[in-house]
């Protein structure tokens, strides 16, 4: 018994170790300003205040920035979510020339490096008249999730019962007919999985935005706030938290639909670092 | 049925599986296979970024690389920043999931804020960890100070080794629960029988870790390392973001090499030879894991 506590204190102090960082913006975010200068520091604030946040929406261009993110994020995943369900039903259950090499490419793509795409990228959508566009950066943002998307449903696609298509064949539906009744709904939690991962994917990019988008009318939340840090005279840290806190909120829904899902044991490969 | 209408079947299903796989060939052409037989053409070029004006110059931008030191010392730094944040990785992330497999209280909970690091976005995490570093207010220098282990506050962005440490730390932070979640997942695979057996042999704790699960485990940490290895040779956001390379080129990396020689110095001719080698270096790994996967699919 008493083994089992100190374990048990000891696993949880790891954890709230790890966890510290976020605990940590968290409270920053809502002192007021003059008490993160205090010595010794204080762990719970002592001012609660949400000046912070209100500051951030008012007076800095955040919301812009989080509503460029929400777009670009949404049209990015709906566009690769889109191709890769019917590409991954094909890579899965047809049988063409070709299809091994596809498959090698897609998973040679899902490893490949932005810094290498980047460059003649940039040069592609510059001459094309699309930098500092959204659309910009949705091409761009297909380059890493179509190859994620398409690897994460193809293992989804392989573990749909291949007789479940072949009863609907044999009962006279057609090949789509059967995609559409039968494939889709076993599909739906794999396809809402790698919908909810490309958004975080698409949420966090941050390269691509830093090259492509330079106004402040397309930017997205992850170079705007670095841009709020940057271009601050005096840092203010408080403002910053608020922002990260703000940024996470999406992530956090998002996890905690992912989170059953994860726990319940998820094989290399599937996430994307 | 006849054997000539089921060939019929099976043209028209083969025509609708390329059909089906068109968007995707399409959008690969266009976005990832364009793009990177065109890194290796600009590579051969010498081009000024805002102008986007160049002229050819063979393979001189190769031979001017090989023979800088920065090119070098870049890959060094890249070397150390790999094998330092992997190896932490792999240690935390294996020793984490062994505990979090655990009954311990409140388990999911506690798996939730280990995962959470790996879902925020690089931006975040650098800002977070900015703070918690701060030379005057930060509370880790606070922290280490009323420990006793240091006297002064630390610098520990701006001089070296400390960047390197910090920055190899913060990766670590940051990428270990992708080691957690994929060895928790095997661990929960692991046969019970196999613990039964041992414990009967009269193994220890410590016995069985090595003899039963370490064995078990050997497949999905070959997997890991080297999915991991190549995501973090490529690592650019946070190393940008949190030294920016520096101070001066203590930190750079070769993807920030890249980087800083096609944005701030204007040379995208250059930097295309920079990523193409880049891309030759990872390609080795490259293999080496898509060799494995496939064996695994067969």
């Amino acid at each position: 018994m008493l083994k089992k506590i100190v374990f048990n204190l000891f696993a949880w102090s790891i954890v709230l170790m790890v966890a510290f960082p976020l605990f940590w913006m968290l409270v920053t975010s809502v002192k007021p300003q003059f008490e993160l200068f205090s010595r010794p520091p204080t762990i719970l604030p002592q001012n609660f205040t949400l000046e912070h946040y209100w500051k951030l929406l008012s007076d800095t261009n955040f919301l812009g920035y989080f509503w460029n993110s929400v777009i670009l994020s949404t049209t990015t995943t709906i566009v690769v979510v889109a191709i890769a369900t019917v590409g991954s039903y094909s890579l899965v259950r047809f049988r063409y020339r070709g299809r091994e090499t596809l498959a090698f490419l897609v998973l040679f793509t899902y490893l490949l490096p932005s810094v290498v795409l980047i460059l003649p990228l940039y040069l592609m959508l510059v001459n094309l008249g699309l930098s500092n566009t959204i659309t910009s950066l949705v091409i761009a943002y297909t380059t890493f999730a179509l190859p994620y998307a398409l690897w994460l449903l193809r293992s989804f696609m392989a573990g749909i019962p291949e007789d479940l298509e072949s009863a609907a064949l044999v009962d006279g539906a057609s090949r789509l007919g059967a995609f559409w009744d039968v494939i889709l709904p076993q599909l739906l939690p794999g396809i809402i999985s790698t919908a909810l991962f490309t958004f975080i994917l698409s949420w966090n990019e941050y390269l691509y935005a830093l090259v492509l988008v330079n106004s402040d009318d397309a930017r997205p939340l992850t170079t705007g706030v670095m841009n709020m840090l940057i271009s601050s005279f005096n840092i203010e840290w408080s403002l910053l938290m608020a922002a990260s806190v703000m940024m996470s909120v999406p992530l956090i829904i998002a996890f905690a639909f992912l989170q059953s899902y994860l726990t319940r044991g998820f094989g290399a490969g599937g996430v994307k670092g | 049925m006849t054997q000539p209408t089921k060939t019929l079947l099976e043209r028209r299903y083969s025509m609708l599986g390329l059909l089906l796989i068109a968007p995707t060939v399409l959008v690969f052409c266009a976005v990832i296979v364009y793009p990177l037989v065109s890194a290796v053409y600009l590579s051969l070029f010498k081009i000024f970024t805002p102008t986007l004006e160049g002229s050819w110059v063979g393979l001189d931008n190769y031979r001017t690389l090989l023979a800088k030191g920065e090119f070098w010392t870049s890959l060094r730094n890249n070397l150390i920043w790999t094998v330092g944040t992997l190896s932490l990785q792999i240690l935390f992330g294996v020793g984490m999931a062994l505990v979090l497999h655990q009954n311990i209280w409140f388990r999911s909970l506690a798996r939730s804020l280990i995962l959470f690091p790996y879902f925020i976005s690089t931006v975040v995490a650098v800002l977070v960890w900015k703070w918690l570093f701060n030379d005057l207010y930060g509370i880790l220098n606070h922290l280490m100070m009323s420990a006793g282990l240091i006297a002064w506050p630390i610098d520990y962005l701006g001089s070296m080794p400390n960047a390197m440490i910090s920055v190899i730390l913060v990766g670590a932070w940051k990428y270990f629960p992708f080691v957690v979640i994929a060895v928790l997942a095997r661990l929960q695979t692991i046969p019970e029988q196999l613990y039964e057996a041992a414990r009967i042999d009269g193994a220890g704790p410590i016995a069985r870790f090595f003899d039963v699960t370490l064995p078990q485990l050997r497949d999905v940490l070959v997997v890991i390392i080297m999915l991991r290895a190549i995501w973090d040779f490529k690592e650019f956001d946070l190393i940008f973001l949190l030294t920016g390379g520096g101070p001066v080129t203590s930190t750079q990396t070769l993807p920030l090499l890249v980087y800083k020689e096609a944005f701030a110095l204007n040379q995208m001719g250059m930097a295309s030879a920079y990523a193409v080698i880049m891309m030759l270096i990872m390609l080795v790994f490259m293999i080496v894991y898509i060799r494995r996967t496939r064996q695994e699919g067969s």
